[in-house]
């Protein structure tokens, strides 16, 4: 028996996405977090925990009491966590969970978001070099974006398993096709694959149609306990195993592909859970670049360790198949925003409010990724709640 | 002043490092303790965490462990002159892997296995970095 065996996600709610002027990350964050608030059926009063990170386009110390102040709220309990990628969002649900059974907290608001697209372009962003987390070694160097970072991963595993730029195509296809479903998403006009060939080498071995986008979006969801979600009569979703692990931080510091963190935290989050990857009604992979998914897809374990490319390639990750991948669109076409609407998307197919890319009588959907380069993997399983 | 980012070269766990780049010569810190030669330096062996540390100089020579050829310029101007440029990990022969990038050579036909031996780019204000260089056959 686990903290997490008893938490529910109650609400979830995302802003608009895309290229929002003016909006700071704390006002999307606030937005996104009275939403969820609302669809959870709460009030502003019965929150009293704040679980936050800032983003890293509007970088702060103490967010969560900066968040809890903007909202006029005065919580017990406001934590930042920041893994990076899911792991961020997980870890703070392991916090929420830790501090219900403490009795420090009983309905938890969890909100991320960034102005990334418009701060970069008013000059005011982070500065360069500062996100990859090698500003000595590395940044020098000209290795400044996280893109850049994956590209050498994606090279290797082209190198080491005949992985294609066409199988990539693959990823940022299926993720454009779930996004054309989502009303809210940042890009909804489909692609091809010859759309994907043409468009312009920004790192090699990846293209610009490989890279997620840079939006402005802030998302939030609200978790409490399973007994209290019952008593709301709200639809809601359930923790049912929670994996991690970690191996490093710098890419140059990381191990070969086979030994990542991906399938570790995978294995630990369904041994945790009772359950295996064919389990999976859908999976929601943190989708920085179009490899990611093929590195995601082998962690879980829907295909064998090198494969990831040819299952991508062969339409596994539509919606209609056995385990549809980033069935909102993903960081790819959907929006990008910290990763967390990977979480809300779970939830919501779990909830049975996904509209049209509702995989009908989802039980279980994993959500798994990493932060970093590759540096933190984070996966949790996740059931419908009764 | 070239804008581009620039390490701390007083840290005191590096400084050797840089000192010695500048002198166009490669070396890393070797555990006393057990043995490893490790990167980035810091002020402990992260294998045994022995504070015994004796820097050594590096053969110079490895293996392209991986690469990517980043064609756009970052957030902002700094690197628009450098595009095309290579990023690569590096393994060297004496074991640890840094990121560096790779000068001088054909990079259309750089490939993952690719031997290359240090050289190094002076830059500015007493930096310098290693940077590699493939080795013809």
């Amino acid at each position: 028996m686990s903290v997490l065996d008893g938490i529910a996600i109650v609400g979830v709610a995302e802003t608009a996405i895309g290229k929002l002027p003016g909006r700071s990350a704390i006002s999307l964050q606030a937005e996104a977090a009275v939403a969820a608030v609302a669809d959870a059926g709460l009030a502003k009063a019965d929150i009293d925990g704040v679980f936050s990170f800032s983003g890293y386009s509007q970088a702060m110390m103490l967010h969560a009491a900066r968040l809890a102040e903007h909202l006029g709220l005065r919580p017990e309990l406001a934590v930042v966590t920041d893994v990076g990628g899911p792991g961020t969002h997980h870890a703070a649900l392991l916090n929420v969970a830790a501090a219900i059974d403490a009795g420090m907290c009983t309905a938890a608001l969890c909100a991320y978001g960034e102005n990334g697209l418009s701060i970069r372009r008013s000059g005011r962003g982070r500065a360069p070099g500062t996100l990859t987390g090698g500003e000595d070694f590395e940044a020098p160097y000209g290795q400044i974006a996280m893109i850049s970072g994956y590209a050498l991963f994606a090279q290797r595993h082209m190198h080491l398993y005949g992985t294609t730029s066409e199988q990539l195509g693959a990823v940022a296809v299926a993720s454009r096709h779930h996004a054309s479903l989502n009303d809210n998403a940042h890009k909804r006009e489909p692609i091809t694959l010859a759309d994907h060939q043409a468009s312009p080498m920004i790192s090699s071995p990846l293209r610009r149609l490989d890279c997620s986008l840079i939006s402005d979006a802030g998302g939030a969801f609200v978790a409490t306990s399973v007994e209290w979600a019952r008593s709301l009569g709200v639809p809601f979703a359930r923790v049912l195993g929670y994996g991690a692990a970690t191996t490093h931080h710098i890419a140059s510091q990381a191990p070969d592909l086979g030994e990542l963190g991906g399938p570790i935290a995978a294995a630990r989050a369904f041994e945790r859970a009772g359950l295996s990857a064919a389990d999976a009604d859908a999976a929601y992979i943190h989708d920085a670049c179009t490899f990611s998914v093929v590195a995601g897809v082998e962690a879980l374990g829907l295909c064998g360790e090198g494969e990831g490319g040819p299952y991508a390639e062969s339409g596994a990750l539509a919606l209609g198949s056995d385990c549809p991948v980033n069935l909102h669109g993903g960081m790819l076409s959907h929006g990008h925003a910290g990763g967390v609407f990977h979480l809300l998307d779970a939830v919501r197919q779990l909830q049975g409010t996904a509209g049209r890319r509702q995989v009908d009588g989802a039980e279980t959907v994993v959500v798994h990724g990493n932060g970093g380069v590759f540096s933190t993997f984070s996966t949790m399983v996740l059931g419908r709640g009764r | 002043m070239t804008g581009k980012p620039c390490p701390d070269l007083r840290d005191r766990s590096a400084a050797p490092y840089w000192e010695a780049a500048a002198r166009h010569e490669l070396k890393l810190p070797r555990c006393d303790a057990c043995g490893l030669v490790f990167f980035p330096p810091r002020d402990l062996c992260p294998n045994c965490w022995s504070d015994k540390l004796t820097w050594q100089t590096m053969s110079g020579t490895g293996a392209v462990w991986t690469f990517t050829e980043v064609h756009v310029p970052f957030y902002d101007d700094t690197w628009a002159d450098d595009v095309p440029y290579v990023v690569a990990v590096v393994e060297l022969d004496e074991g640890p892997r840094m990121l560096t990038n790779i000068v001088e050579s054909d990079t259309d036909s750089l490939a993952i296995g690719d031997r290359v031996e240090v050289t190094f780019e002076d830059r500015s204000e007493g930096l310098t970095l290693p940077v590699f260089r493939v080795v013809n056959s």
